[in-house]
């Protein structure tokens, strides 16, 4: 600790507790200029003029000894920061802490609280946008008004009607009312906090959240070479968080070393980014071209690509969605999805159209495969990878895009509309 | 004669409402649900215009109008598009797709009227 703060720290308990200089320099046993010359600084003290300087203070030697809190000095200069257009003396931080130890300990404090406050207004920020059931959900509430709205409009301006009609429009009126408060009602239970609905975020949510900032492409692991773990170290990453997010940078830097962007991306474009044509010409397994798709830096001439992953279980262990095509982070999706028709014949690659219930399209390749080789007496493990893009035609000639099979699929079944589905294994929430 | 309007729209009371309406402007008016099919439909019953709803069962409004823009003599056909996606892209990918008119849900029902008819007259 600085010897600066120390007598900074004398100073300040002496004021608090209201004596003067010359009466702690006399209860010490020490001459008044002494203790002014240690209360600016200019003398350090140590020993017996401590401990006699503590004794007359009532306070415990090591609150003056002590460096102030090097967590609490963070926090203060993470707040100071986090408002750049105040100018906050952050040079003096630690004498700050020294002569107001309260107050910093409430402004680091209520820098905890905030930030803590802002990741649970993002956590729901992003449930709002990437949820299919809430989507689905305003969709048909919409839908509901626009019946009152119209059929309201009819009642109100046509005074002649006869009344059967009359009748028949308020019955109408009233079934849509009925729906949409239903409508109202699941929305208000999905977002109720229950056990059963409680979103807790996955072991890798803090890495899957560093690649969507960065649109799954990050400059300094593609092209500077920097290794995961410098650049993680660069990152204020919550400690707890670090293996799963370094296991998650390395996995995207393996990419990056098989697959370099600058070697890859010419070669992508001549092949029309056909994923198939691209494993076959640079001899590289299909998963790995999938990935690197999901990978590219965006341009108006490279195809977007979103990617899921699953394990043999079905159960999603990474996602890149896209605007258009939100993905389950926890549970299975539409079991109709080429994906999971993958982990059924592993290693034959599945080409395929989906089309959801919201009338978006895309094209699909998966594949599957076992990740180890097959222990004696254990069970193989299969994982697969599906790989998506709504820019098909940037692969596809129109001929070609015409005589691709088209599948109907839905997202998950509670919030799929469509009807007569064989695999449908849970009703539709909003009928 | 009276123009033909047909509705391709899933909700049966908005087929209600809107079928009145336009009977009563002295259309004919038919409805169709679904999507599959939709575009046999169309070419069988050959209507003045079209009230398109995005979401349909089985086939997206956007690919009906995809597909009907592709085949000879509907290049044309003025295809109003009900949507409750109002978002931008939603409206940029369906003019791109040729689509005559687009509107978001709720609507008004004067405002439906109004473009429906300058839809046949022009």
């Amino acid at each position: 600790m600085p010897r600066t703060l120390l007598g900074t720290r004398i100073r300040e308990n002496r004021r608090s507790k209201k004596i003067s200089q010359a009466a702690l320099a006399k209860s010490a046993g020490i001459s008044a200029s002494y203790l002014n010359l240690i209360e600016h600084n200019r003398r350090g003290i140590g020993g017996k003029t401590l401990l006699a300087l503590a004794r007359v203070l009532e306070i415990d030697p090591r609150e003056l000894t002590e460096g102030a809190d090097q967590a609490l000095i963070d926090r203060v200069n993470q707040s100071a920061a986090s408002t750049p257009s105040i100018n906050c003396e952050t040079s003096r931080t630690e004498e700050f802490i020294a002569r107001f130890p309260g107050f910093a300990r409430l402004i680091g404090r209520q820098f905890e609280q905030s930030a803590a406050q802002g990741e649970t207004l993002q956590a729901m920020s992003d449930q709002m946008n990437n949820d299919p059931f809430f989507s689905e959900a305003m969709h048909l509430m919409l839908s509901n008004i626009t019946t009152i709205k119209s059929t309201a409009e009819i009642l109100s301006d046509d005074q002649t009607l006869p009344d059967t009609l009359k009748g028949k429009f308020l019955n109408n009126l009233l079934d849509e009312a009925n729906r949409l408060a239903q409508t109202a009602e699941d929305i208000l239970q999905h977002f109720e906090p229950s056990p059963e609905n409680n979103t807790q975020t996955s072991d890798n949510a803090t890495a899957e959240a560093l690649l969507e900032q960065h649109d799954f492409y990050i400059d300094d692991l593609e092209k500077n070479g920097t290794s995961a773990q410098v650049y993680m170290d660069t990152l204020s990453i919550p400690d707890e968080e670090q293996p799963e997010t370094l296991k998650t940078l390395e996995r995207y830097t393996e990419i990056t070393k098989m697959l370099p962007i600058q070697a890859f991306l010419p070669i992508a474009q001549k092949l029309q980014f056909n994923p198939i044509a691209l494993s076959q010409d640079l001899n590289i397994p299909l998963t790995l071209i999938l990935k690197r798709l999901a990978h590219m830096p965006r341009a108006d001439d490279i195809p977007r690509f979103g990617i899921m992953e699953c394990d043999g279980s079905g159960a999603v262990i990474f996602r890149k969605k896209l605007p258009t095509l939100s993905l389950p982070r926890f549970s299975g999706a539409c079991p109709l999805w080429p994906i999971y028709r993958s982990l059924s014949q592993p290693y034959q690659p599945i080409k395929a159209f989906i089309n959801t219930p919201t009338g978006e399209r895309f094209l699909t390749y998966s594949l599957a495969q076992y990740d180890e080789p097959n222990a004696i007496g254990m069970p193989a493990r299969a994982s697969a990878v599906m790989a998506f893009t709504p820019d098909y035609d940037m692969l596809l000639t129109k001929p070609q895009i015409a005589s691709q099979p088209n599948l109907a699929v839905g997202l998950q079944c509670p919030v799929c509309p469509r009807d007569n589905c064989a695999a449908r294994r849970s009703k539709y929430l909003l009928q | 004669m009276a123009k033909s309007v047909l509705l391709v729209e899933d909700e049966p009371f908005i087929i209600e409402a809107l079928s009145f309406l336009l009977t009563r402007e002295g259309l004919n008016v038919s409805a169709f649900m679904d999507g599959d099919g939709c575009v046999e439909h169309i070419q069988k019953t050959n209507p003045d215009l079209i009230v398109l709803d995005m979401m349909l069962p089985n086939k997206s409004g956007m690919q009906i109008l995809e597909e009907l823009r592709a085949i000879e003599g509907f290049a044309d056909l003025p295809v109003l598009m009900l949507t409750a996606k109002g978002q931008k892209k939603d409206r940029t990918a369906a003019e791109e797709a040729g689509v005559s008119l687009f509107m978001t849900k709720p609507f008004s029902n004067k405002e439906i009227i109004r473009n429906i008819h300058t839809l046949l007259s022009a």
